[in-house]
């Protein structure tokens, strides 16, 4: 058995600039596919991270109503016991805070102007140690000691359209959680990016106290539970389920992935563009592997003809190249894995940014992470696409008529 | 006690070409006993080759019947030819075909590896058989650093190896100059005498016929002599060989 990988293995570096040839073109499909999937990763975690850390949280808690009916009015469905609650899941292990909020929606005017707005309260200090923070594009954050005034951050979108600044006022309108007409005056005192086009058009944020006034309730609509990591989030949710059973009110919770739509979909149509691309790769260098190994076959006509001679079994000559092109699939991953992440190297040290992505109008970095998930799938895939590559020209090696074979000139 | 280690009886094997066939061999008669040292002599295209081919089963005859050590190889399948080539037939080439990427002892050990044999067996045969053939100082180089005289010992080692009943030769010494054709001729004899190994030699080469007790010839697929049969003196067959 040794003897016979060993003539397989050097059989595959018998012709060196083939063998070179050979390793660069399946080492370039693995590289390749790292730097796209690696790139991919980042931008996953990146969309994750940021979908997270602007607000959404890693898990979110909301009365069990509040999925079982559709709202009439806002906090009719809300968390009434929030504050014990929220003290309750913040003395948990992994937990970093719990934000309060109120998700309402109504109207903006400036006496001139109106606009509708879809508007969250937060306790500013409590969003801001677990970090999330809006990204201001002028003024600064909300205060949680406003000396009476009511404070509030706009969209960009909603400043543009209304013709407003910070420091200038604003007239809010909602709906009460009884069903009656509202308002009350804010100043803004900033504006915020959110990157989205869409959301700067709708955003109003003001402090809880202010949008409960307004509102006249003293529920919340759901309570934000952020973590030390993402990755904690399953097991958090799953100690969190029987807690929340024994707080009066039944409650439900709802895991960050089950929230952020727009992650998912992003995260569906690129994983459908790798498969894709990883598709091409695969059928790429099964086509160049079947031509080189028949070349290589056609080459050792005499020599296989002599092995036949000498009673070699047909099935040794099949998995002798089988063997020897697993092997190059093989060597040819060790050098994509190894070209790969040099250059993903390379490029995450170049700070290369790319344009900004649609809907945003940020530039993106331009990162690449080395996945060991990736680099053993993009490897295996190789190797794989390479053994089956070698089946035909097995096949016919082992088929060979050994006379005939031994006349090959 | 019967002897006869090949015996071709009738055989013929014609070969398709174009839309009609070729007759490479027509009707041949040949039986080797054991132990014996035996040239095929003809010229180019006399069917020497074919018969060396039919004898070591790596073809079938058209018609005809061929039995190695008492086996109708006729009525054997694929993997039953393969088994007695590997275990009763050792095979040296013209162009030697040696295996590049293996050193001398490697090739020397590879029908040893197909026979299944143990690493400490397969040691001591492959350092027997190179002892043999000279070339136990040259064991770990590959072919491509041995000279064509030193690849055909070590064809001939290989063949030898696996202590086969016969050793079959297509023109060994087509690709040597006379000093290392005439050693070669030599070392087969050598081991015919002292191992007892049955050698069937294919040639054209007058130098090596001289040192042959048996010589079969053949011209157009047909046996026209046999210096055993004939009961005719070496020197007559020999001439009628080389004219």
């Amino acid at each position: 058995m040794g003897k016979f990988l060993l003539l397989a293995f050097r059989n595959v570096f018998r012709n060196r600039r083939r063998t070179v040839m050979t390793l660069l073109m399946v080492g370039g499909g693995v590289a390749g596919l790292l730097l796209v999937g690696g790139f991919f990763a980042f931008m996953f975690r990146g969309l994750r991270e940021s979908t997270i850390r602007t607000g959404l949280g890693h898990i979110q808690i909301f009365t069990a109503e509040h999925f079982q009916r559709d709202e009439v009015h806002v906090l009719d469905t809300g968390i009434s016991n929030w504050q014990r609650v929220a003290a309750s899941v913040r003395a948990g292990e992994h937990v970093r805070g719990v934000a309060p909020r109120i998700e309402f929606y109504g109207m903006l005017s400036n006496g001139v102007k109106s606009s509708v707005f879809m508007g969250s309260a937060v306790e500013p200090d409590v969003e801001r140690e677990m970090g999330f923070n809006p990204r201001i594009a002028s003024g600064r954050d909300l205060s949680t000691n406003a000396n009476g005034e009511v404070e509030a951050l706009v969209g960009v979108g909603v400043a543009k359209s209304m013709s407003v600044k910070v420091g200038d006022g604003l007239t809010i309108l909602a709906v009460t959680a009884d069903g009656a007409l509202n308002g009350i005056d804010v100043q803004i005192v900033g504006i915020v990016n959110t990157g989205f086009k869409d959301l700067d058009d709708r955003f109003l944020r003001v402090t809880l106290p202010s949008a409960q006034r307004l509102l006249q309730t003293d529920r919340v609509t759901n309570l934000v539970v952020g973590l030390d990591q993402t990755e904690n989030t399953d097991k958090v949710a799953a100690t969190l389920i029987p807690k929340l059973g024994g707080l009066g009110q039944p409650m439900a919770i709802r895991k960050w992935v089950e929230l952020a739509a727009y992650y998912k979909q992003v995260r569906t149509l690129f994983s459908g563009i790798f498969v894709f691309l990883g598709i091409i790769v695969f059928f790429m260098v099964l086509m160049a592997s079947v031509n080189t190994l028949l070349m290589a076959m056609f080459e050792r006509t005499r020599e296989i003809g002599t092995m036949l001679a000498m009673g070699t079994p047909r099935a040794w000559i099949v998995a002798l190249f089988m063997v020897e092109a697993t092997l190059t699939g093989f060597f040819g991953a060790i050098v994509g894995l190894i070209g790969g992440n040099l250059l993903g190297m390379a490029l995450n040290a170049s700070g290369l940014h790319l344009p900004p992505p649609p809907g945003t109008d940020v530039p993106m970095l331009f990162r690449v992470l080395h996945v060991p998930g990736l680099m053993i799938g993009a490897s295996l895939m190789v190797v794989i696409s390479l053994a089956l590559a070698s089946i035909l020209p097995a096949i016919r090696a082992s088929r060979l008529q050994i006379a005939e074979a031994l006349a090959h000139v | 006690m019967d002897d006869t280690l090949v015996q071709v009886e009738e055989v013929t094997r014609t070969f398709p070409l174009d839309h009609s066939e070729v007759t490479a061999l027509d009707h041949s008669n040949l039986r080797v006993s054991a132990g014996e040292f035996l040239a095929i002599a003809g010229p180019s295209g006399s069917g020497k080759s074919t018969l060396l081919n039919l004898i070591g089963c790596i073809d079938k005859p058209t018609s005809g019947r061929i039995a190695i050590d008492g086996v109708d190889t006729s009525q054997l399948n694929a993997a039953r030819m393969t088994t007695l080539r590997r275990e009763k037939i050792g095979f040296v080439f013209q162009t030697f075909n040696l295996i590049p990427v293996f050193t001398a002892a490697e090739n020397v050990e590879f029908p040893l590896l197909v026979q299944g044999l143990s690493a400490n067996e397969r040691k001591a045969r492959v350092q027997e058989a190179l002892e043999s053939v000279g070339l136990t100082a040259r064991a770990h180089h590959r072919p491509d650093l041995l000279s064509g005289g030193e690849r055909q010992r070590v064809a001939v080692a290989r063949a030898i190896v696996g202590r086969p009943a016969l050793v079959l030769a297509d023109e060994p010494t087509a690709n040597l100059d006379t000093r290392n054709a005439t050693q070669l001729i030599d070392l087969m004899r050598d081991l015919n005498g002292r191992l007892g190994l049955t050698f069937i030699f294919s040639t054209h080469d007058q130098r090596l016929l001289e040192h042959t007790p048996r010589i079969v010839r053949l011209t157009d697929g047909r046996v026209v002599s046999d210096s055993q049969l004939e009961g005719a003196s070496h020197g007559q067959v020999l001439a009628a060989c080389v004219s």
